[in-house]
């Protein structure tokens, strides 16, 4: 049996009488890397927000093995990284891009505790590998949709997690830089023994690595398996609603309205 | 001259006022850096009315006004921490119904206060030359252990100030941390109801911040910056009370508002972002 990294049994978020995700069941194994597509309101973030802890919910979860509630142990935050969707910020805000990174390991060197040159310099090695180095000095305020993506990826990993959660990393991105993103996030999967969940609405650009996808649709799971069965007109026109069509070119699959 | 300075420093209230100054500017900017940065300056609204209201409400029951002002802060404190995390109600909101209703409560108790409204009033606008060494010695105590807490946990302050959520994510004691705040600002308030008072007092917790805002992008330097701005304008204030014979709160604020306009006018900050602006035209 292989181990799984996260398995969720029957998890249910209710709120104000409303069900968020009913009876979801999942399980993921370790390094696997799996997306959760669907609609907007589909429960995606909710999903995520389950499993990095930040949401109440009711049903079994555990990850690496051991059962976890909302509320966490540092251990157990420390296992899993997060890259939110592009959030606003202050362009006055007293960081620069190298601090911003270095804020993810505060967590793992603890209180009281100083960072040492070796988690700066593996801090400036991430910037290297997510092409933002030259920006270590400039404050995180001032760069681009896609530098702060960039560099909030290097925080994540700076972190040494197990799971990378990824919450529509590149929503509001223009297409070069989603796609400059994406293969960083693939080159991210392919040099570290790593699981990672990948939320999107947009199946037109997933990573290439991402082999699996698990479709919500109004809070419950919709389809698991393949990322390729996933995305037919079919299964696509079911889950949105409205009829879509895929075709293929150059050997890339692509959705559009049918 | 410089021996009727000397004459006016040896006495004890003067000595008394500028130490309170000093730790009053310095407490309540440490702080403002958290109200700036977390944009949360209703939060310091609020709480210097819980503070005043609930001092009023003392002196109405015959308690100690800043025990039982430090007391209702606190409560605030603990209603609106977990109030503004709920993301089915705008902060905003909560804040200005809170806000609205303490006030409500602290002019309800002067109302009925009509024997000692004048120290009533006082709570109100403070006053720096009759505070008492207890006053000075809780003030202290206060400004110190603020201090303390942000040289220990500095790292872990930039990581949730930089962004809350991803402190938590990253298993930085994000609620722990926040919540210490949000206790500090209650103390500072509270212990500064006698310096500045609880309607002056939020000045000093929002301008501080906002002029090292117009200045820094280190936040180390931040915190230096506003502290300083915080006992200048204290300073200043209390220097042009006694020259110009002005109630010393009024001129504190007044002091603190002029530092920021002038921060605006010379910040190289927004320099910068002008001449960047004119590079890409070209």
């Amino acid at each position: 049996m292989t181990e799984h990294a996260l398995i969720l049994e029957d998890v249910s978020v209710r709120k104000s009488g409303n069900f968020l995700l009913s009876g979801i069941n999942l399980r993921i194994e370790k390094n696997e890397f799996v997306g959760v597509i669907g609609p907007n309101g589909a429960g995606k973030t909710t999903l995520l927000n389950v499993i990095a802890g930040f949401e109440k919910f009711s049903g079994g979860l555990r990850l690496f093995g051991k059962g976890q509630t909302w509320r966490r142990s540092r251990a157990a935050r420390l296992s899993i990284g997060y890259v939110p969707q592009l959030a606003q910020i202050d362009p006055g805000f007293p960081i620069l891009a190298g601090q911003a990174v270095m804020t993810g390991s505060v967590g793992r060197t603890g209180l009281f505790n100083k960072p040492g040159k070796h988690e700066q310099m593996e801090a400036l090695r991430l910037m290297e590998m997510m092409r933002v180095a030259h920006l270590a000095g400039r404050p995180f305020g001032h760069l681009s949709g896609g530098e702060r993506q960039k560099v909030l990826l290097a925080r994540a990993i700076v972190q040494q997690p197990d799971l990378l959660l990824l919450d529509e990393p590149t929503a509001n991105l223009d297409i070069a830089v989603q796609k400059e993103v994406l293969n960083l996030i693939d080159e991210i999967s392919e040099s570290r023994a790593l699981t990672i969940l990948f939320v999107t609405h947009d199946f037109n650009m997933l990573p290439a690595r991402l082999r699996r996808a698990v479709l919500l649709k109004d809070g419950r799971k919709f389809f698991d398996g393949e990322a390729a069965l996933a995305l037919t007109g079919d299964v696509l026109s079911r889950l949105f609603e409205y009829r879509l069509e895929t075709f293929e070119r150059n050997g890339r699959r692509f959705v559009s309205y049918g | 001259m410089v021996e009727s300075i000397l004459e006016i420093l040896s006495c004890p209230p003067i000595q008394r006022a500028l130490a309170a100054c000093i730790l009053c500017g310095a407490g309540s900017a440490l702080l403002s850096v958290f109200v700036v940065l977390m944009r949360m300056p209703l939060i310091g609204v609020s709480m210097s009315h819980a503070a005043f209201a609930g001092a009023v409400l003392g002196m109405l029951m015959g308690f100690n006004p800043f025990l039982s002002g430090f007391i209702l802060c606190l409560l605030a404190a603990a209603v609106l921490g977990p109030l503004s995390d709920r993301a089915d109600m705008a902060p905003e909101n909560i804040l200005g119904i809170m806000f609205s209703f303490l006030m409500g409560v602290a002019f309800l108790g002067m109302g009925i206060l009509t024997r000692s409204k004048a120290s009533a009033l006082s709570l109100m606008w403070g006053s720096l030359l009759t505070l008492s060494n207890a006053d000075l010695a809780v003030l202290a105590v206060v400004t110190i252990a603020l201090t303390v807490f942000i040289v220990l946990f500095f790292k872990e302050i930039r990581a949730v100030l930089f962004n809350r959520r991803l402190a938590a994510a990253s298993g930085v004691p994000e609620r722990a941390i926040y919540y210490t705040l949000l206790f500090f600002t209650g103390a500072v308030i509270s212990s500064n109801l006698a310096t500045v008072g609880g309607l002056l007092i939020f000045a000093l917790l929002v301008q501080p911040g906002a002029v090292a805002m117009q200045l820094t992008y280190n936040l180390k330097t931040f915190f230096w910056i506003s502290a300083a701005t915080g006992m200048l304008a204290c300073l200043a204030g209390l220097t042009a009370s006694y020259v110009f014979d002005i109630p010393s709160g009024a001129a504190v604020v007044l002091a603190a508002t002029i530092l920021f306009a002038l921060a605006f006018v010379f910040s190289p900050k927004r320099r910068r972002t002008r001449a960047g602006a004119n590079k890409s035209i070209l």
